[in-house]
Parts: C-alpha cells; sequence; structure tokens
C-alpha cells in the first residue's frame, strides 16, 4: 500500500507534453488582459483574442507617448526625465493596480493549489506577465519620445538604444518596486495581517509613482525648461526617474559626469530590487498564498464596539433616524474597513486623484495659491462620487437581496446611509487633511474660507451617484464595474471642480466672495432637496 | 492508498484538526462528514497540498504529502467546496488550461474533456463560445467536476460535489463515483446530504471539532448505536439531537 505509484495513465502518453509553466504563463496573461470575472466582457459570446484588447492599449499608450514630440528642443536630459517621469506614473499605477490581484487571489488557492505545480512556479509566471505587459506598455509610450530624441540638440543615433535599454530597465525597476512591497509586507507584517496591508501596499505605490511621474514633469518648468543633471540640483537624484534619465544622457546625451552617476544608480537600483523582489524574498509568497486560503480568522474585538457607540452617540443619531439608514450606514462602514476586496478597490482607487489638488496646492504661487485652496476644496466632490460608485460592487452582490425582501418601496433609505458614511468615514477626515495642510502652507486661516465653496457642494455630490447611477450598496457583482463610466464621471467632476474654483478665487480677489457663497449655497440647498425628493420617490428597479 | 497519522492544524490558537489517523485502501468510496466547522475541508485541504499540516503525516498512493507534494497532487483530484474557476475564460479554454498544468497532450485531452461533456450533457458551443460566468451554479459545478478528473487520478476528494447540480446530474453523479470506485479509485467524499452518503458510500468517517468521532460501515455503524439512520446517527454524535427542543424555543419567542 505504501509504495509509490506509476504515473497516471494519461500522462504517460505523448512526446509533445504541454508543459505547467507555459500553462500558467498563458492563463495569466489571458486574466491579466481580459480581468478574472469577465469584467466588460460579453459572457454568452466567445471572447475576443486577447491580442486585440493589447493591441488597443498599446495604441492609447502609443498615442499618449506622443506628446513626447512637442519637447523635441528640449536637451536629452529634460526629454528623458519627463518620459521617465511619465513612464513611471502609468506603469507604477498599472501594475500596482494589478498586482494585488494577480499576485495574491483569493479563489485562485481553490482552483491551482491542489495543481501539480509549485508556488514559485506560479510566482515566476505572474512575475514574468507583469514584466512583459510592462515592457510592452513601457515601450509604446516611449516610441514617439526615442524619436524625439533624435531631434533633441545633445542627442542623436544613440539615444533610441540608451533610451530603449533605460525604459526596459526602468519597466523591471518598477514592477520589481511593486512586487517588493508585497513581499516586504510579507516578512515585516506577516501573512496574518497580509490582508489588511494590501490595501495600504498599493496605496502608498500608486501615491508613490502618481507623485514622483507629477514632480518630475513640472520641474521641467521650474527650471526655465533646461533641467539638468548637475551639483546644484543634486536632490533630483532622490527620484527614481531621474536615474534612468541619466542614464540616456550618459549614453546618448550630454554625458554629464552626474548622468554618469545617475546611470549608475539606476543599473545598482534596479539590479538590487530585481535580486530583493524576485530572488531573496520569493520564498515568503508561498506562505501568503496559504495564509488566504486559510480560513480561520483571528476575532475581531473592538470594532463592533466602536461602531455602535459611534452610530447611537450625538450628532450620528440625530443625523439619522431611521433605522435602515443606521444599518446602511454600519453595513458601509464595516466594508470600507474590512472587506478586502472593497477597500483594494476604494483607496487606490482614490488616493491617485487626490494628488491632483495637492500639486495645485503646492505649486500655487504669484497670486495663484487661492485657486489651488478652492480646487482642492471643490475637488473633495471627487470621494464620495467615487466611492459610492465604487461601493456598488461587491463579492457578496448576492446577499443584497435581502434590501429588495425588506418591506422597503424603494433604495432611498440604503443610499442615504452609505452616502453618510462615506462622507463621515472618508471625506470629513480627507477635508480636515487637506485644510490642515492648506493652513500649514499658507499660514492664513482666512484661505480656509475658500474651502467653503466646496464643503458646500459635499452633499449634492454624494447624492449623485444614488439618484443618477442607483448606487445601491454593495448590490451589483464586481463584473460589471465599467472603468469608463467611472472615467467619465470623474472628468466631469474634475471639469466642474475647476469651474467652481475658478469662480470662487475670482469672487474672493474681486471681494464679492461672501456673496457668491451665499449664492452657491442657496442653490446647493435647492439642488440637494430636489435630488434628495427624487431618491426617496425612487422604486426597486426590477431584478434581472 | 491514503494514511493519515495524527494530522493537525491549528489557525493561532485554535485547532481546527486534531490529531487524526484514518487509512483508506484502493477502491473505497468514504463519506467523511462533520457539522459546519468540523475541520472536513481543512483535512481536505491539507491531503490536497493547499494548506501545510501543522503536525502530522499523510501519504497517498505511496507519497509522502510533506517532501513529495508535487506527486501527490498529480495523484489526486479535488472538488472544492467552492467550486471556484476562472470566469474570464470559456468551459474549453479552462479545461484546456487544467489539461496543461498535468502535462496532458492536447489531442488527449480534447478526447476526455469530450467525453466528459457528453455525460454531463454538456453543448461543446457552450464549451467553447461561453465565458465561465455566463454559466449557472450547475454547469459551473460541472466543468469543475470535469477538471478534477481530467487526469484520471487515483485519488478524488469531493467537498459538497452535488452543490448546484439538478436531480439527473447528482443521479449520473452517483453512478459515476460508484464506476470509479470499481476501477479501483479511492473517492473521500464530504457531504451533508446524508441519505446520499448512505446510499453511496462503502465506509464513514465522522469528525467534529477536528476529531474523530466515528469510523466504519455505514450500516454496521447505524445497527451498533440503534440509531435506524445515519441522520440521527449523526445528530446523536454531533449534539443534533436538541434541535427539535431548541426550534420550539425558537418559535416561542414569536409566540411572546
Amino acid at each position: 500500500m505504501n509504495e509509490p505509484m506509476a504515473k497516471p495513465p494519461l500522462l504517460a502518453s505523448g512526446m509533445n507534453e504541454p508543459t505547467p509553466e507555459k500553462a500558467l504563463r498563458r492563463l495569466f496573461l489571458t486574466l491579466f488582459l481580459r480581468g478574472r470575472g469577465a469584467r466588460g466582457l460579453n459572457r454568452n459570446a466567445a471572447p475576443k483574442s486577447i491580442k486585440d484588447k493589447l493591441l488597443l492599449t498599446l495604441l492609447f499608450y502609443g498615442l499618449f507617448g506622443c506628446l513626447a514630440l512637442t519637447m523635441m528642443n528640449q536637451p536629452v536630459f529634460a526629454l528623458a526625465v519627463y518620459l521617465h517621469a511619465m513612464t513611471f506614473m502609468f506603469l507604477g499605477m498599472f501594475v500596482a493596480s494589478s498586482a494585488g490581484e494577480i499576485l495574491f487571489n483569493k479563489e485562485e488557492a481553490d482552483i491551482l493549489l491542489h495543481r501539480p505545480i509549485t508556488s514559485k512556479m506560479m510566482l515566476w509566471s505572474k512575475i514574468r506577465v507583469l514584466v512583459e505587459v510592462s515592457l510592452w506598455l513601457a515601450g509604446a509610450f516611449n516610441l514617439a519620445g526615442i524619436f524625439a530624441g533624435l531631434g533633441s540638440p545633445d542627442g542623436g543615433w544613440r539615444f533610441p538604444i540608451a533610451h530603449a535599454i533605460s525604459t526596459t530597465l526602468e519597466a523591471l525597476f518598477c514592477t520589481g518596486c511593486v512586487v517588493l512591497a508585497y513581499q516586504l509586507c510579507l516578512k515585516w507584517f506577516g501573512r496574518e495581517r497580509l490582508e489588511g496591508l494590501m490595501t495600504t501596499a498599493q496605496v502608498l505605490v500608486t501615491v508613490g509613482a502618481v507623485m514622483s511621474g507629477q514632480i518630475l514633469p513640472r520641474l521641467i518648468f521650474r527650471f526655465g525648461h533646461v533641467l539638468t543633471a548637475s551639483e546644484t540640483s543634486w536632490w533630483i537624484g532622490l527620484l527614481p526617474p531621474a536615474w534612468f534619465a541619466g542614464f540616456d544622457d550618459a549614453f546618448g546625451g550630454s554625458a554629464a559626469a552626474a548622468s554618469w552617476l545617475f546611470a549608475a544608480i539606476a543599473l545598482l537600483m534596479t539590479a538590487f530590487v530585481l535580486w530583493a523582489a524576485f530572488g531573496k524574498l520569493a520564498e515568503n509568497y508561498e506562505s501568503g498564498l496559504q495564509s488566504l486560503n486559510e480560513t480561520a480568522r483571528k476575532p475581531r474585538k473592538r470594532g463592533r464596539q466602536w461602531m455602535d457607540l459611534f452610530i447611537h452617540a450625538p450628532p450620528l443619531c440625530w443625523w439619522m433616524r431611521n433605522p435602515v439608514e443606521r444599518a446602511s450606514f454600519r453595513l458601509t462602514t464595516a466594508y470600507l474597513f474590512r472587506d478586502r476586496d472593497v477597500k483594494l478597490r476604494i483607496y487606490p482607487g482614490i488616493a491617485p486623484m487626490l494628488i491632483v489638488p495637492f500639486i495645485f496646492l503646492f505649486q500655487g504661487h504669484g497670486g495663484m495659491g487661492g485657486f489651488g485652496v478652492a480646487f482642492s476644496g471643490t475637488y473633495m466632490g471627487l470621494v464620495p462620487m467615487l466611492s459610492l460608485g465604487i461601493l456598488r460592487y461587491s463579492q457578496q452582490w448576492q446577499a443584497s437581496d435581502i434590501f429588495r425582501a425588506a418591506p422597503m418601496p424603494g433604495p432611498g433609505p440604503l443610499c442615504h446611509g452609505a452616502r453618510r458614511a462615506v462622507l463621515c468615514i472618508l471625506t470629513l477626515p480627507m477635508l480636515l487633511i487637506f485644510g490642515l495642510i492648506v493652513w500649514a502652507i499658507h499660514r492664513n486661516s482666512s484661505d480656509l474660507c475658500l474651502l467653503l465653496p466646496g464643503i458646500v457642494s459635499l452633499p449634492v455630490y454624494a447624492l449623485v451617484p444614488a439618484v443618477f447611477g442607483h448606487s445601491v450598496p454593495l448590490s451589483v457583482p464586481p463584473e460589471e464595474a465599467k472603468s469608463a463610466g467611472r472615467g467619465l464621471s470623474m472628468l466631469a467632476v474634475m471639469f466642474i471642480s475647476m469651474g467652481l474654483a475658478a469662480l470662487s478665487y475670482f469672487s474672493w480677489m474681486g471681494g464679492w466672495f461672501w456673496e457668491f457663497f451665499a449664492g452657491e449655497t442657496v442653490l446647493a440647498v435647492i439642488i440637494y432637496f430636489v435630488m434628495r425628493a427624487m431618491l426617496n420617490s425612487m422604486r426597486w428597479k426590477s431584478a434581472e | 492508498m491514503i494514511i493519515v497519522e495524527q494530522l493537525t492544524k491549528r489557525f493561532g490558537t485554535q485547532t481546527a484538526v486534531d490529531a487524526l489517523s484514518f487509512q483508506i485502501p484502493a477502491g473505497q468510496i468514504v463519506g467523511f462528514l462533520g457539522p459546519n466547522g468540523a475541520g472536513k475541508s481543512t483535512t481536505l485541504k491539507m491531503l490536497t497540498g493547499m494548506i501545510e499540516p501543522t503536525s502530522g503525516s499523510a501519504t497517498i498512493c505511496g507519497f509522502d504529502l510533506k517532501s513529495q507534494l508535487i506527486e501527490v497532487k498529480r495523484h489526486v483530484g479535488f472538488v472544492p467546496e467552492s467550486g471556484a474557476v476562472f470566469e474570464s475564460l470559456t468551459g474549453l479554454e479552462y479545461l484546456e488550461m487544467v489539461a496543461s498544468l498535468y502535462s496532458i497532450p492536447q489531442d488527449a485531452a480534447r478526447k476526455r474533456i469530450e467525453q466528459f461533456i457528453a455525460f454531463f450533457d454538456l453543448s461543446f458551443e457552450t464549451l467553447t463560445d461561453k465565458l465561465l460566468g455566463a454559466y449557472s451554479k450547475g454547469m459551473k459545478r460541472k466543468v469543475v467536476i470535469t477538471s478534477a478528473l481530467l487526469h484520471n487520478p487515483p485519488v478524488v476528494f469531493f467537498d459538497e460535489p452535488l452543490d448546484g447540480l439538478d436531480a439527473n446530474a447528482a443521479v449520473g453523479f452517483k453512478a459515476l463515483i460508484q464506476t470509479l470506485a470499481r476501477e479501483g479509485k479511492t473517492i473521500v467524499y464530504s457531504s451533508h446530504i446524508l441519505d446520499v452518503v448512505e446510499r453511496v458510500c462503502h465506509r464513514v468517517i465522522i469528525i467534529d471539532k477536528g476529531k474523530l468521532l466515528l469510523d466504519g460501515k455505514p450500516d454496521e455503524l447505524v445497527a451498533a448505536h440503534n440509531s435506524g439512520t445515519l441522520e440521527k446517527l449523526f445528530t446523536q454524535l454531533t449534539g443534533g439531537e436538541e434541535l427539535e427542543r431548541r426550534a420550539e424555543d425558537f418559535a416561542k419567542t414569536f409566540r411572546a
């Protein structure tokens, strides 16, 4: 009984056996490009080739990269800084938003972990797919930039070669950084806390990529369009895209001494990150995968207590007298704090967007600082809009049948509870942080008044997803999430925010701010009550 | 075929499986029973290499679970309770991917898939033209069962395999596992549908709180405990005999 058995009969036949490695790579590439949950796909028709989707994405990146052609007359270092900063931002966001799901997918355990594959095999297949896709995207984005370098004053035929190599290094570095962030979370905080930390890691990496991608292009303009790697601007060397720009300048540009130093840093850092992420820390991966598969969890002790206190204490108990609203508030709060799936979509989705007003705040100078403050306030509307839009989707969407089964004519009270939770838990803290930052930068508390037009419009923004998007919390399967629609609403909010901020700023400068604010408040109150009435009269849509 | 000795799994301070030991020879269908949270799924996940045991050992088809994990995985098939699949693949893409993981040549895999879809009364068009996300729960379950048997494993673990299957498919499935057992395969069948277990299984293992409670042939166990049916025996052993009284208490709450 103890004698090892021969291979099962089917495995013995055939010379050209497919290998598990190839199968895994193909699987992860397909999942990466199609999404795991048939998101945005026609589920009742055979899917198109993944090549079509990839080509379309590459075309989009390529077209966006054509903006580099406007920098043809810039020195190689400045052009390369722009190209690498933008590449770093796009790749960082792209990889960070995908890596968590690709590296640590809970459902994957039930499908793959009992198959004859090692977790190392899985990790390498995933990393290879991440690197491959990163390289394609980086290549497409930098294609036009390569030609722009040919026309640069200190550029020449060597620039395309140098830039191709540095872009490859940057793609490897970027992917390595994201994987390293997850591996370090595993190593330092242990597999038990991995789920909670994945959101934090993803937010930090995304924000880091956006920040370094946004800061460097702005430096080009700050330095009178001539940014050089010199002793006077040594601190540029703290930003990773500058290392890769140094590589371009060293091998295909001015070959300044500082550029050689940056190039050396680029090579060393890339090598170190790859060694640490894919070699040294890879052994933690198996334990991380297994932990996601373990069903037992530590019992929660305090969460319930503070949440109950919070809901039943003034002013919340005065604000929410309807028990359904209170229940919905509690449900939404629980998901915002506990549900891995919701957290992974909401926080990394919101964080990079919030960088935009920070950039306006920090670069506000020459009398335009007030616009930055006003924009920070009006832009806050994005937080409830985006969050409530995302909160519609949940893996446990079928549980929302209980809402329809309950004796409620429509989803109004549920939406009110959810929007209040988002306003209290997400928007209010963000507003306080922005207020503190505004005060710290401008040292003038009267500037804080410019936040008011944004604050007044928040309740209206928070009603939009419910009234126009039927955003009943946690009621839609994540597969139906349409990121294109979200992008449109974000653009709309951004334009409205800019318009409102511009009006606030001009009224402030013109000395008629308080009249403007009173008018806006009256208008906001009217719109709020109209939308509230619309939401309250809304009836359940047929569930099909 | 399967030898389990003192198998234990702890999650922090919580012991999910507590020194479990049993042996299952080839060709036997074993019902693996227990109330919710008894440790059934954790045991099956340990035996299929999905989670690492805290202590103890297990041998499957002569291969040690710790030192020869890949060989163990090559010799087992597993239908997990979740029935998870990659929903953005078509049924055929999914099954061919699984076949590749076992290094099954494409032609052989395709023939095997055709046999299974004929057995489960699925159309080949459904398998090629629809994403798994569009399948009903029962259809997904059929694909998962097919994926567990595709590589012709000598040992198969089923965790609630009938969940979502219609009556015809369930009858067909029961016939299938009996046929597989006659051909020498070892079947471990975890389910809460006890009358099916009583009819299909040669032997039952009942666990509770991670510990072994009973191990034997269903009819012999029922006779020895004078319980009449396996269901009654199960409720006796796992504290379910108070259920009628509890139901009465529950109803009283509403009367008050």
